[in-house]
C-alpha cells in the first residue's frame, strides 16, 4: 500500500514494462541514422511490418497510420507483460504468507496480463476507443444507426433486434477482450507453476516455450481483434 | 459490485492502469511511431528519388549515345567526301601534269627536229663548200701536173663515183 493506493505486484511490472519501453524508444532515437544498424533496425521491422499487416487489414494507408500508434501500442506491451512473466523469479520469489491454514507466497512481481485490473482498463480502452473511431467516422447518427434500427424498414423487426445485439455485444467485446487475456496468461502461469512444482527440471520447459508462444498470440489477437473493431466501426451500416 | 470485488478488480488499480497505458501510448506516439513514420517516410522518398536519378541517367547515357552515333557516322561521311574531293583534285592535277609534260615533249621534239635540219643544212652547206674547194684545189693540182689519159679516166671515175 502506498497511501491509499494500493500497489500490487501485476501493477508494478505493468509500470515496470512502459518504463523499459519508455528506455528502450529513449534509447533507439537518441539518434537516428539513414542507414539503420542494431536496435534501431529491430524496431523498424516491426513498424514496417505491422504497418503493412495494419494496412492489409483496413485497406486504407491513412487509416491505418491513424490506427497504428493504439494497435502497435496494445501489441508491445501486451507482448512484454506476457513474456515478462516467463521470467525465472518473477511468479515465485516473493514474501510468504499464511492463509487459511496455508502457506502460500505472495510474489513481488507478477505478470500484468494476470491481473483482471490491466486487461479490464486495456479493453475498455480499446472498445471505447473503438466507439469513439465509429462516431467520428460516421457522425453520431451514423453510428447510431448500426444499433438503433427502426422497424417499419425492410427486415422489419429483425433489423431491430439485430441492432439491440450489436448493442449488447459491444459489452460482450469488453468482458470477450478481458478474459480471453487474462484467461490465458493466467491460466499459463497456473500451469507453469503446477509444472515446476511436479518436475521441477526439464518438463516444465515444453510449457515455457507454449507460454511464449501463448503471450505472442495472445498480443496479436488483442491488437488484431482492436484493429477489426476499429474497421468495422467506420464502416457505415448498410440497409 | 461485488462481482467486481470477487473477481479482484479495485477501480483505483483500473484507473492507474489505464492512466499507465495512456502514457505509454501517448509517449510512444509522440517519439517513437511519429519519427519513425517521417523516418521511414523520408528515406522512402530518398530512395525513390535516387531511383528516379539512376533512371534519368540511364535514358541521358542513351541519348547521349544516340547522339553520338549520329556525330560518328556524320563524321565519317564527312571524312568519305574530303578523302573524295582530294582524290578527285589529285587525279585532275595529275592529267593536268601529264598533259603538260606531254606538250614539252612535242615541243622540244619538234625544236630537236628543226635544230637537227639546221644543223644538217648547215653542215652540208658546209661540207658542199669545202668539197667545192677541194675540187677547186684537186682541180688545180691535176690540172697543174701532166696528167696522162689514164689517171684522168680513173681520176673521172672515181670523182663520179
Amino acid at each position: 500500500m502506498l497511501g491509499s493506493f494500493p500497489v500490487t505486484n501485476s501493477f508494478l511490472i505493468g509500470f515496470l514494462v512502459s518504463l523499459g519501453m519508455v528506455l528502450v524508444t529513449w534509447f533507439i532515437f537518441r539518434k537516428k541514422e539513414l542507414v539503420p544498424r542494431g536496435l534501431q533496425n529491430v524496431f523498424e521491422l516491426i513498424v514496417e511490418e505491422l504497418l503493412s499487416f495494419i494496412e492489409s487489414v483496413t485497406e486504407d494507408k491513412a487509416q491505418a497510420k491513424k490506427y497504428f500508434p493504439l494497435i502497435a501500442t496494445i501489441f508491445l506491451f501486451v507482448l512484454f507483460s506476457n513474456w515478462i512473466g516467463l521470467l525465472p523469479g518473477l511468479g515465485t520469489v516473493g514474501l510468504s504468507h499464511i492463509k487459511d491454514g496455508h502457506s502460500t507466497i505472495i510474489p513481488f512481481l507478477r505478470s500484468t496480463s494476470a491481473d483482471l485490473n490491466f486487461t479490464l482498463a486495456l479493453s475498455l480502452i480499446a472498445v471505447i476507443t473503438v466507439q469513439f473511431t465509429g462516431i467520428v467516422a460516421l457522425g453520431i447518427i451514423g453510428y447510431g444507426k448500426k444499433f438503433l434500427v427502426s422497424p417499419f424498414h425492410k427486415p422489419y423487426v429483425i433489423g431491430t433486434i439485430v441492432g439491440i445485439l450489436e448493442l449488447v455485444s459491444e459489452v460482450g467485446k469488453t468482458i470477450s477482450f478481458t478474459f480471453r487475456l487474462f484467461g490465458n496468461v493466467f491460466a499459463g502461469e497456473v500451469l507453469l507453476t503446477v509444472m515446476l512444482h511436479l518436475v521441477p527440471f526439464f518438463l516444465p520447459l515444453p510449457f515455457m516455450f507454449l507460454e511464449i508462444f501463448v503471450g505472442l498470440i495472445q498480443a496479436v489477437v488483442f491488437s488484431m481483434l482492436t484493429l477489426v473493431f476499429l474497421k468495422m466501426a467506420t464502416i457505415p451500416a448498410e440497409h | 459490485m461485488d462481482i467486481f470485488t470477487k473477481l479482484g478488480i479495485d477501480w483505483k488499480l483500473l484507473i492507474a492502469q489505464v492512466i499507465n497505458f495512456g502514457i505509454l501510448f501517448w509517449i510512444l506516439r509522440r517519439y517513437a511511431y511519429q519519427p519513425m513514420f517521417d523516418f521511414l517516410e523520408k528515406r522512402t522518398t530518398r530512395i525513390e528519388q535516387g531511383l528516379k536519378d539512376a533512371e534519368a541517367a540511364t535514358v541521358r547515357l542513351g541519348e547521349m549515345e544516340v547522339k553520338e552515333k549520329v556525330v560518328l557516322t556524320e563524321a565519317r561521311a564527312e571524312a568519305r567526301n574530303i578523302i573524295a574531293s582530294a582524290e578527285e583534285s589529285a587525279k585532275k592535277r595529275d592529267t593536268e601534269r601529264e598533259k603538260e609534260t606531254e606538250t614539252k615533249v612535242k615541243r622540244l621534239l619538234e625544236e630537236a627536229a628543226i635544230k637537227i635540219r639546221e644543223e644538217k643544212d648547215a653542215i652540208m652547206t658546209e661540207a658542199k663548200q669545202e668539197i667545192g674547194e677541194l675540187v677547186i684545189i684537186s682541180v688545180e693540182k691535176i690540172l697543174r701536173e701532166k696528167v696522162d689519159v689514164i689517171k684522168d679516166k680513173s681520176l673521172i671515175e672515181g670523182m663520179m663515183k
